[in-house]
Parts: structure tokens; C-alpha cells; sequence
């Protein structure tokens, strides 16, 4: 019996028409559409118990607290905390994005020489032999932790030099230091008790400071308010995000705010509109007027309005003598509501040494800005957690990234009480990620361990009996049962708070008006970000939408 | 449960940071940008645009108004044109719900929602090696070829109704259903609760004098109100715009 | 085969020839799609893979006083809920071997010792844009485990998984019977099978109610 095309046919059709009253078409047809719904390339999230941690964020200065969503033992998502004192709850913008950095591609994960892969042993090696060799500096860009009396004692011991790279809220500070004789880390600015804050471009509410503590003062305080208890008078070339919200912006020509601090100067002084002695400007009026671009009656009229409300602090976003001049005048330095003196803890002590082109090497803090650039042709030692990119360091090192380091937080740049906080690692890094106190402990084994020192200060906070842990609910040390109770509490993301400064007045010897005047840059959005890398989400901002421009340096 | 969740967005607290931007986008696993992606293909379920009096020089005037998903109430575009009856108005929450993985991706909806408020997902997500342990285990991840929308943070709703449940309690805890943009803003420009609950303060912000609500006069009954003190702000809220960067005032 | 033989006798020349054997043919097409659609391709869909080890429930239930589910299936005080419970519960009670059997090595020398955790195969895993909580259905639903996963607490022996070849997901989800005919109460975890049960129970829930 031959098989025919026929039979074939015949065949085929009496399958097909089989298959119909089986399951097969049905259940493939459904199967199949449950496959092209779960393509191997679209990823899935990691199955696992949800658990919330609560800590401190240590990406910069602010230490703003933070609750960590954990899944699987990953972090997935990132808030804020509603009683920390100082953020009442607010992050910057980034910092929601911030569970994904460990992975951002330019992460560090290996030791780098000169563009080559190396190891931490070579690294170690060059180290020991620069030290040997030379005088070496260690660069911190966040002292006052207890990292930062690892690197102290260590350029103690070697003779190398320690030194500190202060971000821009500190360095507005530095006039008044210079003036009253106090160390910058011990000034901070009391806009809490401030019913007039005039800023000459700094972005108040969009990222100075800890950005949660402005943005809640003034929404509680003044948004929306004809006549607000708290008056937000911002002086800009442009429109910025703050000048749009402030109660009044005050268009000045660029670069002409030592002019305009100049002039509203000389109006206090000639109106007696202010009590505290201070050097009369050289300019004149119409000499400012010229160089704002206001007209004489305008810078009176501003004058009398700052005058009005006081206390009346003055914000610069970086060092400015000529523009921090007007505080003295308006009797803001050492005033409630002004710069204040935020009691006796110890400030950051610099160890000089030599002279920077003398120097063997430099090893550079992951805390310092990526931009930092030491001035010499030393040997540099870069830890960093991300690549900027560019780097003219000799060795890059991986340093631990996002929640991933032991560490503390001492009072936040801008407050004007001391703070401490704790940063306790919810997560290990690897074994190739070290931070720059490990690698100095693998050479010298002699140096205060970082457990040890936070442990001291813990114990030291609840002898002095003076301020508040503010963890779930807000406790008076005099009332915390044991040092390590307190310590518990901090390492649970509680933040501890000094008591108000009882200090006085910070006398300013001031004698003629600085002429000296920090040109005005328009701080990009991106640059009040202090890791070297945006989170990848931060392309929300800037190519998914036009609400920002497009960094300037870096890309997400 | 009958509620009517809405939210009132004080419009002169936004400073346009963009903080709710970035915290919807983490928490409802919203992939980074694709290089070729812009402001016409990107996915912002949130998205903050910028408004200006159109004026120049000292006399101009700016405001940021957070745009999202309006949970329109009544004959809801989206839901009367889906082809696929994948959107649908909660009875119980008054929420917009959609289902992307019904979606086929004709994107009549977009065309139908009056605010520009849905986004297409052009490709398939992507994050760095690693980057997927990131990811929020609450919202499933879409791949392309979807359309997706503001949901109101549905998964967080999920986690308020499992903890009442395990506590034995009918209702939920207002406070533990904050959606992420809320949370995120800085300056607590966003008040969110049940429009249905005179006792909640987002009903008396909704029913004060300051708030309007964005093209009020086509009739869907958005849920989503603002408010401002200022009336040229709220001159903008019967305008239609183009889908650019700025919409302009006069 | 009397039909069979009529059908194939020769009849020289007749029509009826070709049309009998071209009959024969279509029924035998129909006869081997039915065979391989109900006996063949349920075998065939499905793979068999093997769990970590073998855990029998009765064991637990009776040698070891774990009396009832949520002994190690808990529903957290946050409301989530445990599933297959994380390898330290098991170390609760196995810090080391509690009997001889090989699941027993396994179990302690593999995973506990090793601070690993255990790559169960979960019989009732759903997609991702599914939400299921354990919470409201046994808590506020009132629902007993058995309901929709059977006696299968009272195992004594580790039930195979089959997993579908062409979707992913285990046996369970669409049910041991092929057609969905004649099948257990509990048997299958398709959305159909969740909106029969609300539907029977008049429990209306939106789409949000189950999706995410």
C-alpha cells in the first residue's frame, strides 16, 4: 500500500481537526502567551523578606536620616525619616535613587594604577614605600569623624600632614572664623530663630544644607504667605528655583553682589538702621546702583525692608567677605538667628607639614569631591566608591559605596547645635572594597580602630548629659539609662542633638570693609551632589522631562 | 473600603526640585532613561513641568506644576476607550486602575487622556548588571510595548490592607499608605487622603478657595486639585498646552 | 478490525474504495490527534525537577509537635507573609541532624552548616504582577490553608514538581487535569479560580485587588 500526497493531506487534516478536541492548540495558545509575557531579558525584582532599617545616609555632610527598604537582603528603596530634628523627614531629590548606586557602571571594584588593574597589595607596597620615601598627606573632606582621628594619628606618627577640603556652606563660613578667631567647623547658621534670610544666591530651597531642614522652615513659615513670619529675599542674576518661591527676588547683574552688600552697607549706616558698629563701604551709592543695576531707591528701600524684620541673617553659597561684611553690620554674627557659635566640641584640627610641593604622595578620603585636585606632583592615592572619570590619580582605589560603611557623622555643616549620628553597614561589600582607614590599618596596626573611637564618644555624649536622642521617639540623654543604650540608639538610625548654644556674641574685629569678593558662579543642580556619579533615575530630570538642565560634568 | 483617594498639590511650595519624580520612578521600578529616550519618549509617571507668566526679566514669574495621573471620576477617557478594557475606575478606592500586562499597546489612551498623563514604554527595561536587586518587589516590571500610569503608589495600598488585615482591623491606617511622591517632597506640597472623608484635611484643601483643578471645564472630575494663593497661577488652569517644556500664560 | 479489513478490501475500480481509504485516513489523523492530545501531551508538557530534598509534612506535624501551618508558614506582624520558610526556621530545630535519613545530610551538611539557603521549587509561585495576601484571605477571609492547597500539609512523601516546559509555571497553577474538568476544589490557581471562589462568596474586588 503506497503513501500517497493524498493519504498525507488526509492524514494532516484529520490531526488538525483531532487536535481540536484535545487540549493541545488551547493550552499551547495560552501557554505561549504566558512565555511572551516572560521574556528572560526583563528582570525581576529579588524574593525575600521585606524588612525596613532605619540610618543615616553618609553620601555627604547632611547626614539626613534615612529608612532603608530592604528586600532579600537588598536595599530597594530609600525615605526619610520624620523625626530626624534637622530633615523632619525630606532627602534631596537624589537620594530616593540612592539603592541603586552600588551598582551604578562606573563603580570602583578593583585597584587601578595608572589605568591598568593592579591589587591591593601593589597598592599597599607603593604606599609603604612613598611613606618612606617622604613626607605623605592624607585629605579628608568630611573631618570630625572618627575616620578622621585614624588619619589625624596616622600623619601624626609619620610626619606627613593632614588636611581638610571643607564644602561650600563651610567656606561661607570662613570671613567670620577669620574675623572672631573661632575655628569654621564650630559656626553654624541659626535660620530657625531668623525672620529675614537674604541669600545672595545660595539655593536655599534646592539643595543647600541639609536639604530638608530650609524647605520645611520655609513651607511651614512663609509659602505661600503675603506676609510671612519668615521673609525669603533671594538676590540672583536669573530665576532660579529658590528666587521663584522667595517672597521677594531681587534681580542684581552678575557678579554685583559685593556691590550690592556695598550699598545696602552704606543705607544702614546712613539711616541708622542698625545698632552694631561696622567699617562704611567705599562705594557709594550710586556706584552700586550702577553696578546692580537697581536704582538708588530700590537699594534703600531693600535696605529698610532687611532692617525690618529682624533677626536678618545674610547666606552666601561660598566664601564672599565683601557680601558676609553686611552680618556684622546687621549684628547677625553671634546673634540668635544669625551665625551662631554652636558650642565647644572639638573643631577640625589641621596638621600642617610641609609645603605641598615637598609632599611623596597624597591619599585622598573618599569623602573629598571628585574634583579636587592636590596641588603638587606627589604621588596621589584616590579612594573613591565611583569613577568620575578624568582622574589624574595614580591609584584609584574601591572604596565602599552606599550603606556600606561603619561610620559616624558629626554635626551637620549648616546647624547651629552639634549633632552626631551613627551610619551603621547594612550591607558588606566585598572583600575588594576597602575604605581608606582599613588600608592605613593594614599598615600600621597601632591606629585607634573606628568601633573603638565611635564606642568613646557614645560613652562620652552620656556623661556630658546634654542634648536629645532623637530615634522613635525623642529621649533627654540626662534621662538615657547607659551609654550603650544610647549607642543602641544611634546605631538605629537616631540622630543625638545638643541643647541650644548658651553662647554669647562673637566679637568680629572688622576694620575696614573687605574688598575681597568671590566671583558668582551658578552652582549647577548637579554639582550640590556629592557623589562623583547622578543615580541613573536622575535622566528623569533632565532628558525624560525639561525640568532641569543637563549636568554639566556628569552623566547618570 | 469606600474611598475617594486625591490629592491637593500646593503650588506654591513646589520649588521643581524633582524629588517626587525620582521617588515614583524608584518605587514603581521605572527603568533609567534609554540614550535615545526624551521628554516625548520617557516614562515620568510623575512629572514635574515648569509654567511661566511670560514675562521676561524682573516682572517674570514661575511655577512648577507636578503633573500625574488625574484619577479622573467621571466618564474617565482612558477607561471608556481601551480597547482591552485594561483600565478600569476602582469602586472601592475611586483609583484609576490599569493593568499593563492586559495592554496591547495601541496607546489610544494616550491620545484620550486630556493631560498627558500615560506613558508608553518604547523599550524594553533595562538597568545595569546588578542594578535588578534594586528593584521594588512590590510593582511587577513591564516590558515594552505597554502603555503605564500613575496608580497611586497601588503597592503601598497593598501593604496598608495585608497589615490591617494581620492586626485584625477592617480599615486601614491612613498612615501607612503615603504614596512615594508624597513622601519624597520636600516641602510637604503634597496632601494626599480620601476626598470621600470630610474629617480628612485633603477634603477641606480640596474644597477651599485657592484650589482649581486642571481643565475642571471638561468634566472628568479629576481627583488630582492644586491650590495657590496667586491668581495667575490659577488663570492657568482652564488653558491647554502644548506637550513642551513650558506652557506660557498670555 | 473487521472495519478495517471492510475498509481496505479491494474493491477493483470502485469509488467507494477511495473514498473508505481516504476516510480510514482522515479517522486515523483524528484517532492520533486525540491520543497524543490526552495521553501524550500532558506527559510531554511538563518536566519533572527535583526540590532540595525530600521534606515530608507529616513527619513535622507529628514527630515534632509543628501541629499546625503556620508553626513555619507565618503571616508576619507587617503582613507579609513567610511562603516556604527561610532556612534559619529549619535551623531552629535541625542545629544538627535530628534523624538518619539522607534529606536529613542534606539538609544539615548542604544548606544549615553552609549558612545557605534552600532553592525550593514553589508549587503555587504566580507571576509578578500578581498580589496574593495570605494575611486577608486567612485572617479576614477566614480561610483555611486546605482550601486552596489541599491536604498537602499532610504529605508523607515530597510531591513531584512539574513544571510547564512552555510557561514557566508549575503544575499546580493550571491544575493536575488537563481539560480543567472533574477537577479537586483546590486544584489549579488560575485567575478563573480565584474569581469563582469571590464570585461565589459575592467578595468584589477591582483589579488592584489582586494585581500590582
Amino acid at each position: 500500500m503506497k503513501v500517497s500526497r493524498r493519504d498525507l493531506l488526509l492524514g494532516s487534516a484529520g490531526v488538525a481537526a483531532g487536535l481540536v478536541f484535545t487540549p493541545v492548540p488551547w493550552k499551547l495558545l495560552g501557554d505561549a502567551s504566558i512565555w511572551t509575557q516572560n521574556w528572560p531579558w526583563i528582570p525581576q525584582p529579588a524574593h525575600g523578606p521585606i524588612e525596613t532599617k532605619q540610618s543615616v545616609c553618609t553620601l555627604c555632610a547632611a547626614g539626613c536620616g534615612i529608612r532603608v527598604r530592604m528586600a532579600a537582603g537588598w536595599p530597594v528603596g530609600v525615605s526619610g525619616v520624620s523625626t530626624h530634628p534637622l530633615t523632619k523627614g525630606a532627602l534631596c531629590p537624589l537620594a530616593f535613587a540612592a539603592q541603586q548606586l552600588n551598582w551604578h557602571p562606573q563603580r570602583l571594584r578593583e585597584v587601578r594604577h595608572r589605568g591598568r588593574a593592579a591589587s591591593w597589595a601593589d597598592a599597599k607596597a607603593a604606599f609603604e614605600k612613598a611613606c618612606s620615601e617622604g613626607p605623605v598627606a592624607i585629605v579628608d573632606g568630611r573631618p570630625g569623624r572618627a575616620a578622621s582621628s585614624v588619619f589625624e594619628a596616622f600623619a601624626a606618627k609619620h610626619t606627613g600632614s593632614y588636611q581638610v577640603v571643607l564644602g561650600p556652606e563651610n567656606r561661607a563660613l570662613l570671613p567670620y572664623a577669620e574675623w572672631s578667631g573661632v575655628p569654621v567647623c564650630a559656626l553654624g547658621y541659626d535660620l530657625e530663630n531668623a525672620r529675614t534670610v537674604v541669600s545672595f544666591g545660595a539655593s536655599l530651597l534646592d539643595g543647600w544644607g541639609t536639604p530638608g531642614r530650609f524647605t520645611r522652615l520655609w513651607s511651614k513659615r512663609a509659602a505661600g504667605q503675603m506676609d510671612p513670619p519668615l521673609r525669603l529675599i533671594q538676590i540672583e542674576p536669573s530665576l532660579s528655583r529658590t528666587a521663584a518661591r522667595a517672597w521677594r527676588w531681587v534681580p542684581v547683574k552678575e557678579g554685583s553682589e559685593a556691590a550690592l552688600a556695598a550699598g545696602l552697607a552704606r543705607v544702614l549706616i546712613e539711616e541708622r538702621l542698625t545698632s552694631t558698629k561696622g567699617p562704611v563701604p567705599p562705594m557709594t551709592l550710586a556706584e552700586a546702583s550702577t553696578q546692580t543695576g537697581l536704582s538708588i531707591e530700590e537699594i534703600r528701600d531693600l535696605a529698610r525692608t532687611i532692617a525690618a524684620n529682624r533677626p536678618a541673617v545674610v547666606i552666601t553659597p561660598d566664601a564672599n567677605p565683601a557680601v558676609a561684611a553686611l552680618n556684622v553690620l546687621l549684628g547677625a554674627v553671634g546673634a540668635s538667628g544669625g551665625i551662631v557659635l554652636r558650642g565647644k566640641r572639638r573643631a577640625a584640627s589641621t596638621i600642617p607639614g610641609p609645603a605641598n610641593n615637598s609632599l611623596r604622595a597624597v591619599l585622598i578620603d573618599a569623602t573629598v569631591p571628585w574634583e579636587y585636585v592636590p596641588q603638587s606632583d606627589a604621588e596621589v592615592f584616590r579612594f573613591a566608591a565611583w569613577d568620575g572619570g578624568n582622574s589624574k590619580a595614580d591609584w584609584l582605589l574601591p572604596a565602599p559605596g552606599f550603606l556600606e560603611e561603619l561610620t559616624d557623622l558629626p554635626t551637620e555643616p549648616t546647624s547651629a547645635v552639634e549633632t552626631y549620628a551613627i551610619a551603621v553597614n547594612l550591607l558588606t561589600p566585598g572583600a575588594e572594597i576597602k575604605s581608606a582607614t582599613q588600608f592605613l590599618a593594614q599598615i600600621d596596626g597601632s591606629l585607634p580602630e573606628i568601633e573603638k573611637v565611635i564606642h568613646a564618644r557614645c560613652e562620652e555624649l552620656f556623661k556630658s548629659r546634654a542634648g536629645t536622642v532623637f530615634a522613635a521617639k525623642a529621649v533627654a540623654v540626662a534621662q538615657s539609662e547607659s551609654a550603650q543604650k544610647l549607642e543602641e540608639q544611634l546605631r538605629g538610625g537616631g540622630v543625638w542633638m545638643n541643647d541650644a548654644p548658651r553662647s554669647g556674641s562673637l566679637p568680629c574685629t572688622l576694620k575696614q570693609w573687605p574688598t575681597d569678593a568671590a566671583k558668582s558662579r551658578a552652582l549647577d543642580w548637579a554639582s550640590l551632589w556629592a557623589p562623583a556619579v547622578l543615580p541613573p533615575l536622575a535622566g528623569k530630570l533632565y532628558q525624560e522631562s525639561n525640568l532641569r538642565e543637563a549636568p554639566a560634568r556628569r552623566s547618570a | 473600603m469606600n474611598a475617594r483617594y486625591g490629592m491637593v498639590i500646593d503650588l506654591d511650595r513646589c520649588t521643581g526640585c524633582g524629588a517626587c519624580m525620582i521617588a515614583c520612578a524608584a518605587e514603581n521600578n521605572v527603568p533609567p532613561a534609554q540614550p535615545r529616550a526624551t521628554y516625548r519618549t520617557g516614562v515620568t509617571p510623575m512629572l514635574v513641568r515648569k509654567a511661566t507668566n511670560g514675562q521676561e526679566g524682573a516682572l517674570r514669574r514661575e511655577v512648577f506644576v507636578p503633573i500625574t495621573c488625574m484619577q479622573c471620576e467621571e466618564e474617565t477617557p482612558c477607561v471608556s476607550v481601551c480597547p482591552q478594557q485594561a483600565v478600569e475606575v476602582d469602586k472601592a478606592t475611586g483609583i484609576v486602575m490599569q493593568i499593563p500586562q492586559r495592554c496591547l499597546g495601541c496607546r489610544y489612551c494616550m491620545t484620550a487622556c486630556p493631560y498627558h498623563a500615560r506613558y508608553f514604554n518604547w523599550w524594553d527595561p533595562q538597568w545595569p548588571a546588578g542594578m535588578e536587586n534594586s528593584l521594588n518587589p512590590g510593582v511587577a516590571v513591564r516590558m515594552r510595548g505597554v502603555v503605564e500610569k500613575c496608580n497611586l503608589c497601588h503597592a503601598r495600598l497593598h501593604s496598608a490592607m495585608a497589615k490591617a488585615a494581620a492586626e485584625g482591623k477592617r480599615e486601614i491606617d491612613p498612615a501607612d499608605y503615603v504614596p512615594a511622591c508624597v513622601e519624597a517632597c520636600p516641602t510637604g506640597a503634597i496632601l494626599f487622603g480620601n476626598l470621600a472623608d470630610e474629617k480628612d484635611p485633603v477634603y477641606a484643601a480640596a474644597h477651599s478657595a485657592d484650589s482649581f483643578r486642571l481643565l475642571a471645564r471638561i468634566g472628568t472630575e479629576p481627583k488630582i486639585h492644586y491650590k495657590s494663593t496667586q491668581a495667575w497661577i490659577r488663570a492657568l488652569a482652564e488653558r491647554s498646552t502644548e506637550h513642551s517644556g513650558e506652557a506660557q500664560h498670555g | 478490525m473487521l472495519v478495517t479489513a471492510f475498509l481496505l478490501e479491494p474493491k477493483l475500480g470502485t469509488k467507494g474504495t477511495i473514498v473508505r481509504r481516504n476516510l480510514l485516513v482522515f479517522l486515523s489523523g483524528i484517532a492520533l490527534a486525540l491520543v497524543a492530545g490526552w495521553a501524550v501531551f500532558p506527559k510531554v508538557l511538563y518536566v519533572q525537577k527535583d526540590q532540595p530534598l525530600d521534606f515530608y509534612h507529616k513527619t513535622h506535624g507529628e514527630k515534632s509537635g509543628l501541629a499546625t501551618c503556620d508553626s513555619c508558614h507565618v503571616v508576619a506582624a507587617n503582613g507579609e507573609f513567610s511562603g516556604i520558610p527561610r532556612s534559619e526556621v529549619c535551623a531552629g530545630c535541625h542545629t544538627e541532624k535530628l534523624g538518619t535519613t539522607e534529606a536529613e545530610d542534606i539538609l544539615v551538611l548542604d544548606y544549615l552548616k553552609q549558612g545557605k539557603e534552600m532553592p525550593w521549587l514553589v508549587y503555587s509561585r504566580q507571576p509578578a504582577n500578581v498580589w496574593f495576601s495570605h494575611a486577608i484571605h486567612t485572617r479576614r477571609g477566614g480561610l483555611a490553608c486546605t482550601e486552596c492547597h489541599g491536604s498537602y500539609g499532610e504529605s508523607d512523601q515530597q510531591r513531584v514538581y512539574e513544571q510547564n516546559r512552555i510557561s514557566g509555571y508549575s503544575r499546580d497553577i493550571w491544575g493536575h487535569s488537563i481539560s480543567r474538568l472533574r477537577r479537586a476544589p483546590h486544584d489549579g490557581m488560575k485567575m478563573t479560580d480565584c474569581e469563582s471562589c469571590h464570585r461565589r462568596r459575592h467578595i468584589e474586588v477591582g483589579c488592584f485587588g489582586c494585581h500590582q
